[in-house]
Parts: structure tokens; sequence; C-alpha cells
């Protein structure tokens, strides 16, 4: 086969170079049949379709040929950069938003499933000895006198509006109790005692995922990918040098289904935006911190709980919770993944896990993250059976 | 004003008066009462009804419109009891609650005090001692107290400050500042491991201290907040014994004639003289442990000299200090039988400042008897310059990215002044 295309090939004479058409006709009267292209080593070079041709043929020789160079870079600085270089128009995607059913909306763009209640439980280990019993006590007291201390005992120069509340009191109050909580709870687990507080600091992500047809411009009727970006700024994050155990194994299949969306994500409201693409999990790259353990969100004022009861939609307070959980934290570890060198084509081999506590400053809700797959490009997404999952709590007081 | 002299303007006006000024433009005297087009038109005279004394006009006020035959109603002047806080004037001066005769001369935050730390000596009338106190020195020197991979862990931080922590390729002193405080508090948290009490401290912000004394007749007082405050439940040990404060007594507080002391205070009449530590009773953290002091602006005229933030650092611990002293054995002036100490660690970033003052008298209207202490730290560097991008020369890396001149020093003395009490 290969020998007959050859001879064609050659006969037409044009497109081929003089070497291959040279080296076709000298090594065709060797072939003989159909049988020899099952040699291990074709002694003749590959046959490709076009580079510069206006084909598909070509264009997807051209998308190979630049995912060849993100596989051949040393780097994952220059890796993410060859990822990130080109700046098309793009949906900014706000995890913390007033959009109605946002967080089915953020689970099809994330390729998110989201099981309620807390992961289960790792398996008790035999050989290690048992943990010291957690002086609940001591905990109940530091977070009391935090919100004490910020509510009540504190002396400020002026007296608070209710307005200026949350970034005043609330936000200050979150600090410290992360803070001590962190130095409290660091005798049970080590890894706290060494990791690295962020305040404020910002995370971005940038991906590709499902297609839509150009509707205008000198593009109009070809394919085009959807690309989405977070930028998101957590109030604190934890992060921490060694990589925190799965909850589930990677390929665990989950019967719940991610919620489809048949129209366009404009209609969500989303919005679309060209300006840098950045992914950044808090840090640079060299940053031995680089896995993340927890990320604390305070919601604004505009999403709090008696606004959006003034506006009858008292069912969208847990999908405000839900969908910044799920937003940020996909965004927080598909960084992480992304700082490992790994993206839409060189999948995940091991689950990336963080987790998330969402905060109005009086209704906390936890939530767990486990990314098992990055694939999330239509090109990459044709034969993949893995989802991200997000376990989440009802929010308590 | 259009015209600078008065009879410039008078002049104008009586030419204006005829008409329209020089060359058809309006009178120049109109802008001073307002332009004619925004001026408001004048209320109709009040009915010939109301001339007639002892007569009660019938108007239309009742029937809440217009109707031709009653007279038009006057209404009192409406008083509005609450203006809103956009046009409110301040009262003058005077008339103010907190207004007393006697100018006190105010330390806030931004104060830049011309003769430094020896103006601050002599105001908190302190004696200055160079060098950390050997108690501390001896924690910084402790290798018990030392983290694991103590300058890996440094670096690590100056780098995360410095260039890490952003996505811009050289962040700027307001963004690391800050980040490279809180990573260094952070680092020293790290060793609740090994001393549990480290878990009975908080850490407060945007408290206002005030608290006033009398310095040779003139009242001094420090006002506002300090930025980062540690607070501990257990109060810090005296570090000087009684014979080394009995010894202060000989000690002169340097003088800085013709300079007066209150040069770079605020002046004001209008005070509390009431103390505030900055949180309520019943605080469970009551005891001041450290005050973090940072010098984060970007340009170097908006930062404070080393100087400057030495006598601010002194000022406050020493604030913080009366105020505590106060609240725990009364408002009379007497020699404190248990010293109280405060910590304080300036910084912008690059260059450390530490102090420990510790306050043995309030007794501070005379010059003589005993004073208080402070050991300063000055100018420890913990690098001396930082590489955010490698230096090339002639295609070779003459610089690379990271720290130079890296003094560890700099970090155990943080560390031991954070571990000070809790050891």
């Amino acid at each position: 086969m290969a020998a007959a295309r050859c001879w064609r090939l050659v006969l037409r004479g044009s497109g081929l170079s003089l070497h291959t058409a040279a080296e076709a006709a000298v090594k065709a009267p060797e072939v003989t049949g159909p049988d020899v292209a099952a040699a291990p080593v074709a002694r003749y070079p590959p046959v490709v379709a076009s580079l510069t041709a206006d084909s598909k043929a070509a264009r997807q020789r051209r998308v190979e040929r630049w995912q060849a160079t993100v596989h051949a870079a040393k780097s994952v600085d220059e890796k993410l950069r060859i990822l990130t270089k080109m700046q098309f128009m793009k949906y900014v995607v706000y995890p913390q938003t007033f959009a109605l059913n946002a967080d089915r909306w953020y689970q099809s763009f994330t390729k998110t499933v989201f099981l309620s209640g807390l992961p289960p439980p790792p398996p008790a280990r035999p050989d290690t000895e048992p943990a010291p019993a957690l002086d609940v006590v001591a905990l109940r007291d530091a977070a009391c006198d935090c919100l004490l201390q910020e509510h009540f005992f504190l002396r400020r120069k002026k007296r608070v509006p209710l307005y200026l509340e949350h970034e005043a009191i609330t936000s200050p109050f979150l600090d410290q109790l992360v803070a001590s909580l962190t130095g409290l709870l660091s005798a049970r687990n080590p890894a706290l005692a060494n990791a690295a507080l962020d305040c404020k600091r910002p995370v971005h992500f940038y991906w590709l995922r499902g297609e839509e047809i150009i509707s205008h411009g000198h593009r109009k009727g070809r394919v085009d990918a959807l690309r989405y970006q977070i930028n998101d700024k957590p109030h604190n994050q934890i992060r921490i040098s060694k990589q925190l155990p799965e909850f589930v194994p990677l390929d665990y299949s989950v019967p719940v289904e991610i919620p489809v969306m048949n129209c366009k994500p404009d209609k969500l409201p989303l919005f679309k935006r060209q300006y840098e693409n950045t992914i950044f999990i808090g840090t640079k790259t060299a940053d031995p911190h680089c896995y993340g353990h927890t990320q604390f969100h305070l919601l604004p004022d505009k999403l709090k709980r008696e606004r959006l009861l003034k506006q009858n939609c008292a069912d969208q307070i847990e999908v405000v919770f839900r969908a910044n959980a799920i937003a940020s934290l996909f965004a927080w570890t598909g960084a992480q993944a992304m700082y490992q060198g790994f993206w839409s084509e060189a999948d995940v081999t091991r689950p990336f896990v963080s987790q998330g506590v969402i905060t109005d400053g009086k209704y906390f809700s936890f939530f767990c993250y486990q990314l098992n797959t990055l694939a999330l490009t239509a090109q990459a997404d044709q034969n993949n059976p893995r989802k991200n999952i997000c376990w989440g709590t009802q929010r308590c007081q | 004003m259009a015209l600078a002299s008065r009879s410039a303007r008078l002049a104008l006006a009586r030419l204006g008066r005829l008409g329209l000024g020089s060359c058809g433009a309006p009178r120049r005297g109109a802008y001073e009462w307002g332009v004619r087009s925004t001026r408001k038109p004048e209320p109709p005279p009040p009915d010939r009804v109301y001339e007639i004394p002892g007569l009660e006009p019938i108007t239309y006020a009742g029937k809440m419109h217009f109707m031709p035959g009653l007279a038009r109603p006057v209404f009192p002047p409406w008083d509005p009891d609450w203006t809103p806080p956009k046009f409110r004037r301040l009262p003058p001066l005077h008339e103010h609650p907190l207004y007393k005769d006697q100018a006190c001369y105010v330390f806030h935050q931004r104060c830049r005090l011309l003769e430094g730390v020896k103006q601050a000596l002599w105001l908190t009338k302190t004696k200055l001692i160079e060098g950390l106190p050997e108690k501390v020195l001896s924690l910084a020197d402790d290798p018990r107290n030392h983290i694991e991979n103590q300058d890996e862990c440094v670096l690590n931080v100056i780098f995360h400050a410095r260039l890490w922590h952003s996505t811009e390729d050289i962040p700027k002193r307001e963004t690391y500042c800050p980040v490279i405080v809180d990573s260094l508090i952070q680092l020293c948290k790290s060793q609740i491991l090994k001393h549990p009490s480290l878990a009975r401290r908080i850490c407060a912000q945007n408290n206002m201290l005030s608290t006033t004394w009398n310095r040779e007749s003139t009242l001094i007082q420090v006002h506002g907040s300090s930025g980062a405050q540690l607070n501990a439940k257990d109060p810090l040990p005296p570090i000087a014994s009684q014979e080394e404060v009995e010894a202060t007594k000989n000690h002169v507080l340097e003088t800085f004639y013709p300079i007066s002391p209150t040069v770079g205070l605020q002046e004001c009449n209008v005070y509390d003289v009431n103390d505030d530590t900055g949180f309520r009773e019943g605080y469970p953290y009551p005891y001041p442990h450290t005050l973090y002091l940072l010098e984060s602006a970007n340009l170097r005229p908006h930062r404070f000299q080393p100087d400057q933030l030495r006598a601010k650092m002194i000022l406050f611990a020493f604030g913080n200090a009366l105020a505590q002293a106060r609240l725990l054995y009364g408002n009379d002036t007497k020699v404190l039988e248990q010293p109280v100490v405060v910590q304080s660690v300036g910084t912008d970033g690059r260059v450390f400042q530490f102090l420990v003052l510790q306050l043995n008298t309030t007794d501070l209207a005379s010059d003589e008897g005993v004073k208080n202490l402070v050991w300063i730290d000055s100018d420890q560097l913990l690098y001396e310059h930082f590489w955010c991008l490698p230096v090339v020369r002639r295609k070779a890396v003459v610089e690379p990215v990271g720290p130079t001149g890296f003094q560890p020093e700099t970090f155990r003395k943080f560390l031991a002044l954070y571990l000070h009490g809790a050891v």
C-alpha cells in the first residue's frame, strides 16, 4: 500500500520534495507488496499531510506540531508559556457569582461531579499509631477568642458602619482564625507546621473545553474551541510541600451524571474578553510548596444571605457556595497539576486533591475536590471516562 | 475673585451699573453674587391681609391646593433637625467638648521626630543600650531553638516574598513587605510543636492606642494604631535586674538644645486624657508582646528613615507599656516593682530594627530618678540585595536570581524575640 501510494505521488510530482521523490523511486523496487508494510522500520520518510495547505489534514498536522513542542518543552515554565502565549477571546468565569444555578453550569465547564457530604475517610492503617485525641475545647476557645476579638474587644478608630463590616471585621477575623487553627492543629499534622500561608494571593487558571461554531467575523462558520479563564483571589490558602493523599482512586467511576447545558455559556451570563492567559497557584513554579491543602473564601456583601432572601432567591444560597467551591478548587487543583507538567494532552497520572472552606462570616461550608482529569478539550475528551469530583456539605453555622 | 483690588472692582461695578460692561459681556460684579441663570427667583410678597393686625387670614393651606380668593399661607421656615454628613460643618475648636487650654503634643504613626532616637529617649525618660539583651541573644544562639533547615527556610521565604508570590516579574515593596513579615512569623510559629505555650498568643491589627503623660510640664500623648501587634496571655518577664534599674538613676538624659523636645509632634488642644490600650476589659490576651511596624511605601521619601523608624518604635512600645502599667498598677506615678516589658520589630522588607523596652517607672514628670531601659539592635540586614532577574554580561550570568549578602543572624534574632517569654 505504501509503495503504491509512493508511486502515485511520484508520478504527480507536486508537493513532494526532490529528496523524498528520489528516495521513493530508489526504495520502490525493493518493496514487494503489502506484507512488507508489516516491517518494523519503514525505510522511507513518513508520508504525512502538508503543513501549509488549506485543508483539515494540514490543520491537524499543525496542531500536532504545536502539541509536540509542548511535549518537548524542557521546563514547566516553558510548557506553560507555549500553552498560554496565544491570546484569543475567552469566557471569564467568576467563582463568586450571582448567576442563577451557576453551580450546574460550572460543573459542565469543569467536568465535575458534585456529591453531598464529605468523602469517605481513608482506611485506618494498622502500622501507624492512633492519633492523639483532638482537643476540641482548646480549638473552640481559640475560635471564640478570634471572633470576640474582632467583633467586641478590639477598639477601632471609628465605629464601623454596616456596609463596611464585612471587610473591616469579618476579613481580619478569618485571617486570625486560620492562623490560630493552623498553629493549634500543627501538633497533629506536622505538614501544617511547615506549610505556607497565603493571604489574598491570586489564583489563575486557563483551560479549553468544548467547541462552538463561530457566528460572525472573518472566521465565520468554522469550529473553534471554547476558552475559559478563572481569576480568583481566595482570602487565605495553605500550601504544603507534599501532596495530599487521594480520596478515591483515579479511575473511580461515579454513577452521578454531569449536567449538560444545551445553550452557549453566554446565557449564564458569561462574557468574553481577551487578555493575558495566566496559570498561577499563588506562587511561581520554583516554590517547593507547590501542592495545595486548603483554601478559605469569604463571600462578598453582594452575595450575602439577607440580600438573596430579599430577591426571592432562597434556593440560590447553597448554589452560591457550591459554585464558588467548584470553580475555585478546580482552578487551584488544575493549576497545581499544570505546575507538575500535566496538561490536556498529557493527563494527570495521580489525582490532585485540595480542600476548601467557604464562609460569609456566619455560615461555613466545607468542600473537598479531587482532580482526576485535565483532558477537557474536545480532542482529548473523546474517550475519557474520568470525572473530577467535588464533595460538599450544607452550610453550618 | 476676578479682580484682586477692591477699588478696581468698584470702578467696574460703577461702569457696569449702566447696563452691560465693556464689550457687551455681563458685568464683572455679576459673578460675585452668583450666575444670574442659577439665581433662585424671589418669593412673592405676602398678601396685604397679613398687614392687618389682629386678623386671622383664611388660607388655602388646609385644602392642599391653590384656591383663588383665599390668602397665600405663610409657613414658618422649616428647620431640618438633621444635616447629611456631607454638609455638616465642624464646630469651632473652642466649642468642642474636649477642648482644653493646655496644648497636648500628640505622636501618631506618621510623626517624624527631628532628633530621632535622642528625642524619643528624652520624651520617654529612657536609657539606651546598644544591642539586644543577653537573655534574648542566648535564645538566638541556643541550637535547641533553631528550626530544622532554618537557613533554607528563610531563603525560601525571601524568594517567596521578593519574587514568587505575584505574577509580576518584580513585585513592589507594598506587596512584599507584609508578605515577608507574615511568612517570617509563620516560620517562627512552626516552633509551636516544641513550645506549646506559643499557642497562648494572638495577632491583632488596627487597635487604637492612647496614653498621655507629663514630661516637664508638657503633655505628651501617643495616639493611633501601630500596625500588627502580638498579644499574649502571660506577661514578659523583666530583663534588667533591680541593681541595673537602680543604676539608671545616675544616667543623665541627653538634651538637644536649642531644638525643642516637642518638635515633630502634633500640637492640639482637643484631646482626651483617658488611657486606652485598644482593647476592652476582659480581653483574654491582655499583655502586648511585640509590635510589628512596617514601612512598606513604594517611594523612598514616603518611608521613614531608620532613625525615625526607631524613634517611632520606641514611642509606640512605650505607649503600650505605659497603658498596660496604668491598667495593672493604677494611675499614680511611681516606680514599678514588676517592670513591664514590650518588644518591637520595625522593617522595610530588607533592613530590620529590633527593640526591647522595659518600663521601670511611671514617674516621668521629672528628669531625676529611675529611668526606663531600651535595648536597640539597629540596621540588621536580612540580605544585601535581591536580583529578581539574572544579571547577564556578555552572555554569561554574573549574578543569579536570588538574594546577595544573606545574613542568617537577623532571622535568629527575629526568632529569639518571638520565642522570648514562651521558652
